[in-house]
């Protein structure tokens, strides 16, 4: 493990929404994500891990601590941290190639390098073919994975992905991570990827965080050491599940206590 | 389905027509009270083709009112659209231009006549300024309601993609989002400018134009000539909503469910 590269590394790392009541999102939080890794947070619902991809991203400031990407603080967002969001955020005036072309355009690539270089990216994700459609015109599995190769073509040091798959149904959402477990293997980018979903999770993950209830911490690391493609119903894959699973359920209890508390007269 | 569309307006039109003409030739018998539609349409290609004296010839005072609309138009839509994106993307900006924006739209641009005859004189200009006033405001409002409503997930996608300035997210984001409000405005403004070029016309600003000639038809009591030209009016007015249309189509291919039959 400490041959690995960090390429990103979390300090010390603390948000508060100011408010009335103000919202402690995430509390002296210290990670690293290796270069190439694939790593997957979980966490009850609420918890902050949009808030620490955010952070990540540079869409949002901490209150205190650091973030540092190979060794640098980051200033803002910018297209070495690329972010994937949970709800389409394709560009719906857009063709499929001109929204991964727009990445490239802002690198200041020539139209015919930006879009054969686009044209790589479209085949990766499997979308030859569609690539002067619109986005009204993709179905939501497609959506995510013109989203994808859109934040692909910045070529990121990190791909921060927030619940990328959750809004579609279970058969898409499955086939979908197999395509992505590919693209990956074939990238290798090193991708933080979020979701409420624990056997996806440990579908995907390298490692998987498991964050606390709010504010969040990280209560465990996980590694996953199991072959890819991996079986879902192998029991190796099933022991893990379980055992993220309740910490998950302590964490969720914890905030049944907390609230039935405030409940009492 | 086109074809029977067409058969419908023409049926519409055709029976409008009778109407009117049977009206005139059977109860008001009077010209120059209310010519019947035959006499008004071989008014209409007269002065379409030969024109009629003093001075009516209808090709040449539609051009000049189109040069009026030009002027006024243009201008509304320069001096719109850049105070509609700045109000809408600033909110300083906004919240200073708010009470004179709002102060000053409510008064009808046919008030500002006076003040700018006094001003500009009886000029093109003039009448170029009276047709801004009415035009400027729909494309202020339009663009500034599509600017500010700008959806925030556009923006973070766009910035963490690395368009990091200002001037890039306008023009990479903001305006291609905004577009569906600004041709919005852009239709309003100028439907509203059409109608500002008869007004700013009535009060004799320049000796030719359709507002100037169809005041003038009236002291020679040629009730005929009065209605061709307002037809004129409507045929051009039509034909301008008819272009930006078409180009609104073209430019927001992208939208979902803007393909109407
Ligand atoms: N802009 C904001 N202003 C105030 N509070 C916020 C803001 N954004 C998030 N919060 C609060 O911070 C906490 C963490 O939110 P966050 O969206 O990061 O959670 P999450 O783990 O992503 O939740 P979910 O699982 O529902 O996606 C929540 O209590 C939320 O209400
Ligand atoms: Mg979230």
């Amino acid at each position: 493990m400490s041959l690995r590269e960090v390429v990103l590394s979390v300090r010390g790392l603390k948000k508060v929404f100011e408010g009335s009541p103000s919202v402690v999102a995430i509390e002296s939080l210290n990670m690293d994500v290796y270069d190439g890794e694939f790593l997957c947070i979980v966490g009850p619902s609420g918890c902050g891990k949009t808030t620490l991809l955010r952070i990540l991203a540079g869409l949002e400031k901490p209150t205190s601590g650091e973030v540092l990407l190979k060794g640098k603080p980051i200033k803002g967002p910018g297209p070495d941290r690329v972010m994937v969001f949970q709800e389409y955020s394709l560009f719906p005036w857009r063709t499929v190639l001109g929204n991964v072309m727009f990445g490239l355009e802002l690198k200041g690539l020539s139209r015919q390098e930006a879009i054969r270089e686009a044209m790589k990216y479209i085949m990766l994700v499997g979308l030859e073919g569609f690539e002067n459609m619109y986005p009204h015109e993709l179905s939501g599995g497609m959506k995510q994975r013109v989203a994808l190769a859109r934040a692909l073509a910045c070529n990121p040091d990190v791909l921060l992905m927030d619940e990328p798959l959750s809004a579609l149904d279970a058969q898409t959402r499955n086939y979908m991570q197999e395509e992505l477990i590919k693209i990956w293997d074939r990238t290798r980018k090193t991708i933080i990827f979020v979701t409420h979903n624990v056997e996806e999770a440990v579908y995907l993950g390298d490692r998987v965080m498991v964050l606390t209830a709010r504010p969040a911490k990280i209560k465990s690391t996980i590694e996953v050491n199991i072959e890819r493609p991996r079986n879902r119903f192998a029991s190796e894959f099933l022991k893990l599940r379980m055992k993220i699973l309740d910490m998950l359920r302590e964490e969720i209890e914890k905030v049944m206590i907390r609230s039935n508390h405030s409940l009492r007269p | 389905m086109k074809f029977k569309n067409l058969l419908l307006y023409l049926t519409s039109l055709i029976a409008f027509l009778l109407v009117w003409e049977l009206y005139c030739q059977l109860i008001v018998r009077n010209p120059m009270f209310l010519p019947p539609s035959s006499r008004v349409f071989a008014t209409f290609i007269e002065l379409m083709i030969f024109g009629r004296p003093p001075s009516f010839f209808l090709p040449y005072d539609m051009l000049y009112s189109l040069f009026h609309y030009s002027i006024g138009f243009s201008l509304a839509l320069i001096v719109g659209f850049s105070m509609g994106l700045i109000t809408g993307w600033i909110k300083l900006a906004n919240e200073l231009s708010y009470p004179i924006i709002e102060l000053i739209r409510p008064i009808p641009p046919i008030a500002w006549i006076p003040i700018t005859i006094l001003m500009l004189k009886l000029t093109d200009a003039a009448a170029g300024f009276i047709i801004f006033i009415g035009a400027v405001f729909p494309m202020l409002l339009n663009t500034r309601h599509g600017v500010a409503s700008v959806e925030v997930r556009y923006l973070e996608a766009a910035m963490t993609l690395g368009a990091t300035s200002s001037l890039t997210l306008i023009r990479k984001i903001v305006i291609p989002a905004a577009l569906p409000s600004i041709m919005t405005g852009i239709r309003v403004s100028s439907g509203v400018a059409w109608m500002c070029v008869v007004a700013a016309e009535l009060f004799g600003v320049a000796p030719y134009g359709l507002g100037y000639k169809i005041d003038l038809a009236r002291f020679y009591l040629a009730t005929d000539i009065i209605i061709a030209y307002m037809i004129a009016i409507g045929i051009l007015g039509l034909m301008l909503d008819r272009v930006y249309r078409a180009i609104e189509e073209k430019a927001l291919a992208w939208r979902v469910g803007l393909v109407i039959a």
